[in-house]
């Protein structure tokens, strides 16, 4: 039965693509995620009562290729359904070819696939056919100047996921199977020793699409292509990235005797913090948000990997998807306005078109973790019950998230100079609005959909819900001072943003931290 | 380990040494080619032996140890007509960039294209 | 024996890394990929061996002819500044230092194996363990695995900017010499014989559907490769591997998504799972051999920018 859920989107996106009809096509292809919605919401009831599991093609589960749905993995299904419904009817007025459409829904069935297979390999062949869609989608307008971006794009992936692939050879070999439940149950008996080395080969590859930072520079670098459509671009952050932060969570857990916590705390809020500095020195308002979802990547791996808050982490990944996908429509939208990507140069969003601004407004407030908005909920719990100084550095870390969208939040005010009459989609609008709307909602109600999602107890206990809104209204005067000053740091900020990596440097970042994490891992 | 094992994870960081070396994009493009057949035979070398039979047909009446493991090698034909498209897309992806630059080295290349993406402006 | 052939093999790609004239290196690509296959051969991998010789073909043919038409690759060098090695190589040897270091010793599990070799015959049918679990076991991955094929072709066929201009005549065609022409000549016939023979005997003996469809992709090469021309339309073949995409789809949703094999395979009679086992392997076969053809012509008919 979950073969259906990743199988469909790709049939049905075969069946759109040899339809004549352009125009009915695309109307088909809405009606058809709302109805395929609908359904991931079954699933996700059905899982709650018990974990379904499909074999496919009815063999014994020990060698046949095994799908779990599990409340988490559904929840995630859920997820990429709605997200992809969204985009879709964002990009509905747009006039690319049915390639568009055929390629966005294998990917959206990809992508289900990478949260649903509990095989090993399986999430290799996923993974390798996902890069692909993703470089024809982000050179999808045929961005000539790009290509440079997109090779590198492809050949770093593949170095990475070569690691993934010895990684599975090694477990295959130590347990036999591909299965990664038998695996897990296989590994808990293993010797440590035997497993130190197929762990850090296989994160290495997990790391390195999560876009943590030693490995992060392909994210913003794809995002970053001039005019990649910005519903690749949202997905990709929303989505994309998520599944490698699923499977993250995942081989934590098989790998449970050697999995190692500190190590990825240490690397969450390093990419958090870096992350910030970048987005913050950046002019391209597609970079500033690159570099924004690393840093948000960084806080839900350092929640992943810290004891008590895992529910904060995994609602932050639905929030981020949610306002991420928003905050890149939006700049799609921005940038046929202005016909610029550059911060200076957008002001008078709210005077050019108010709707817009209440969006972007929306989602600003939800990912700096205004009160009310989805981001308080889930950084409250991310935050939650940890240590002092854990909790410092998680503020700080925050306090520069307030910053770069302070400075985001600037373009929405002022006299709109540069803007261009151009016409307002009516979907577009919609589908931003309803995401902005969409991360109040799941913020005001945060905690009962929590326990709704995840069957959890929580609560939100008042006295530190004010302390920690007193800290956010002293990061936002903070932010709002520190980014009137912003350009007595010009020339330090600008040679931030003239870091450049090259092929050859993203290897060797790759060895180094193949070789850093094995010898923290291996030897301490 | 197999001699078969070592001689892979050699391979495999033959061609990563290729990769961090290079400055050329065929050359990386080649190394890129080498390594995944490097991770194929690493695959298919876990249960090597001397003499060692295919899992077709009259050998599969011998005791399992005679025996070649079928399983990665239906992965590993997987893997390897993965490994040809990506490099098939790599490849076209090259020749663009040498139609417009001239060019098969990585900094050339760069600098050529990157010039021209220096503003965030649309026409 | 054996330990010869994989020190030669190591050995073969040594000077890919220190050649300074791609079109050398490209070469002992080729080179490199025989010798592979070979080792595969003595691993007791007869299929991985076939599916490595014939997709070595292709690599080495994008390589060389599709590069050659649109760039000059015999006066390209590669410039090695052996100082600059140094470093690198320190840096490589500490990282495979390592990696032995923490290398898992123990020996290989038997698990999956035996279940595989037990009941392979009864479930899947045929007599080769390799192609039951291609097309039975893990079909699930066999059919990203064509979807992988398919979106390549797109991806070509949408990156190689081919509408914008139509100056056909600018190509350089690739001229072989006329032994070689002949030697070609006398191939191409065998070429179709042998996709066909590793086809439907897939699942019997070495090759199946992917290897057959291959060799048989091979067959328009040479023949472009004789008569230098240009004379398949490149989107009837689009459409055409399109249907048979959604066909191979189909199949895997009707046969083994609806856990028909359940009922089926396991009590019908022998010739119901060769049916079934030699209609996938057709089908998958002339999705490759289309797959593949299609890719070829890409690569010959991109435009000079």
């Amino acid at each position: 039965m979950l073969t259906y859920f990743v199988i469909a989107p790709i049939l049905i996106a075969v069946f759109l693509y040899l339809l004549s009809s352009h125009y009915v096509a695309k109307i088909l292809a809405i009606v058809v995620q709302a109805i395929f919605l609908g359904f991931t919401f079954f699933l996700f009831m059905e899982s709650r009562e018990q974990a379904i599991i499909t074999v496919v093609g009815g063999y014994a589960d020990s060698i046949g290729i095994i799908l779990r749905a599990d409340m988490l993995s559904s929840a995630f299904v859920m997820l990429t359904a709605f997200i992809f419904l969204i985009t879709a009817i964002y990009a509905l007025n747009e006039s690319w070819s049915k390639l568009y459409w055929l390629l966005i829904y294998i990917w959206q069935g990809l992508i289900i696939g990478i949260f649903l297979v509990r095989d090993f390999f399986n999430v290799f062949v996923l993974f390798e056919v996902a890069t692909l869609i993703v470089a024809v989608l982000i050179l999808f307008l045929r961005e000539r100047r790009s290509v440079f971006d997109g090779l590198i794009y492809i050949m770093v992936n593949t170095v990475a996921i070569q690691f993934y692939l010895f990684g599975v050879a090694y477990i295959y070999m130590l347990t036999g199977t591909l299965n990664m439940d038998i695996a897990a149950a296989v590994i808990s008996e293993t010797d440590k020793s035997q497993l130190i080395l197929p762990y850090v080969l296989i994160m290495t590859a997990i790391i390195f699409k999560c876009a943590l930072i030693p490995l992060a520079s392909w994210l913003p670098k794809v995002q970053g292509i001039p005019r990649a459509p910005s519903a690749v671009a949202a997905i990709l952050s929303g989505l994309h990235v998520k599944c490698a932060v699923f499977l993250f969570l995942q081989f934590q857990f098989i790998f449970e005797p050697v999995a190692n916590h500190d190590f990825f705390l240490g690397l969450g809020l390093l990419t958090a913090i870096l992350s910030i500095i970048m987005a913050f020195s950046q002019d391209d308002i597609r970079l500033i948000l690159a570099y924004s979802s690393t840093a948000q990547i960084g806080l839900i791996i350092v929640g992943l990997s810290t004891n008590n808050a895992d529910y904060g982490s995994l609602y932050h990944i639905i929030n981020h998807a949610i306002f991420k996908t928003s905050l890149f429509l939006t700049s799609g939208m921005l940038m046929q306005i202005y016909k610029t990507r550059d911060i200076n140069k957008i002001t008078g969003i709210f005077k050019h078109s108010p709707i817009l601004g209440i969006s972007i407004l929306l989602s600003i407030l939800a990912i700096i973790g205004a009160p009310l908005f989805n981001g308080n909920i889930s950084k409250y719990f991310i935050m939650d019950d940890i240590d002092m100084w854990l909790y410092v550095v998680l503020s700080v870390v925050n306090f520069g998230t307030i910053a770069i969208f302070v400075r985001y939040a600037f373009m929405l005010f002022g006299n709109p100079k540069n803007a261009s009459a151009v016409l307002m989609h009516k979907n577009k609008v919609v589908s931003v609005l309803l995401l902005g709307i969409f991360s109040l909602f799941t913020g005001i109600f945060g905690v009962w959909i929590m326990n709704f999602l995840f069957d959890s107890q929580l609560s939100v206990s008042v006295g530190s819900y004010i302390e920690k809104t007193a800290i956010f209204a002293v990061s936002v005067i903070l932010a709002v001072v520190l980014c009137k000053y912003r350009y007595r740091l010009t020339k330090q900020l600008n040679y931030v943003q003239a870091l450049d990596i090259n092929f050859r440097g993203m290897c060797i970042s790759i060895g180094l931290f193949f070789a850093i994490m094995l010898i923290f891992v291996g030897f301490l | 380990m197999t001699f078969a094992q070592t001689v892979a994870i050699l391979m495999f960081f033959l061609a990563f040494f290729g990769l961090i070396t290079s400055r050329n994009i065929v050359k990386s493009i080649v190394c890129l080619v080498i390594k995944e057949t490097s991770a194929i035979v690493f695959f298919l070398g876990l249960r090597f032996r001397e003499g060692i039979l295919p899992p077709i047909g009259e050998s599969l009446s011998q005791p399992l140890e005679y025996i070649a493991d079928p399983l990665p090698q239906a992965l590993m034909i997987t893997a390897i007509i993965i490994g040809l498209a990506v490099t098939a897309v790599d490849i076209i992806m090259l020749i663009y960039l040498t139609h417009e630059t001239g060019s098969t080295d990585w900094d050339e290349v760069k600098a050529k294209t990157k010039a021209r993406v220096a503003s965030l402006d649309y026409e | 024996m054996s330990q010869t052939l994989m020190v030669l093999w190591i050995l073969s790609a040594v000077p890919i890394l220190f050649e300074q004239k791609i079109m050398k290196m490209i070469l002992y690509l080729g080179a490199y990929s025989l010798i592979t296959s070979i080792v595969f051969l003595i691993f007791g991998a007869p299929d991985v061996a076939l599916a490595e010789a014939s997709i070595s073909i292709f690599s080495t043919i994008f390589f060389i002819i599709c590069f050659e038409k649109y760039y000059d690759l015999k006066d390209t060098y590669i410039k090695i500044k052996w100082h600059k090695f140094i470093l690198p190589a320190c840096f490589t040897i500490f990282l495979a230092a390592l990696f032995f270091w923490f290398a898992p010793t123990a020996t290989p599990s038997t698990y999956s194996m035996e279940l595989y070799i037990n009941n392979f015959m009864n479930e899947v049918g045929g007599t080769n363990a390799v192609t039951a679990i291609y097309l039975g076991y893990r079909l699930y991955d066999t059919v990203f695995e064509a979807l992988m094929l398919l979106i390549t072709a797109i991806a070509i066929s949408h990156l190689s900017w081919h509408k914008e201009k139509t100056t056909l005549e600018k190509h350089r065609y690739i001229k072989i010499s006329k032994q070689a022409a002949d030697i070609v000549n006398i191939i191409t016939p065998i070429l179709p014989i042998f996709g066909i023979y590793l086809i439907t005997y897939g699942h019997l003996s070495p090759g199946g559907g992917f290897q057959g469809g291959v060799v048989l992709a091979a067959f328009f090469v040479c023949r472009y490769m004789i008569r230098s021309i240009n004379d398949l339309p490149v989107v009837l073949l689009e459409r055409f591997e399109k249907l048979i995409f959604s066909s191979i789809v189909l199949l895997a949703v009707f046969l083994v998504f609806l856990g028909i094999p359940e009922y089926i395979a396991m009590d019908a009679p022998p010739i119901f799972k060769s049916v079934y086992l030699v209609t996938m392997n057709m089908l998958i076969g002339l999705k490759v051999a289309l797959g593949f053809v299609m890719l070829f012509y890409r690569f010959i008919t991109i435009e000079r920018v």
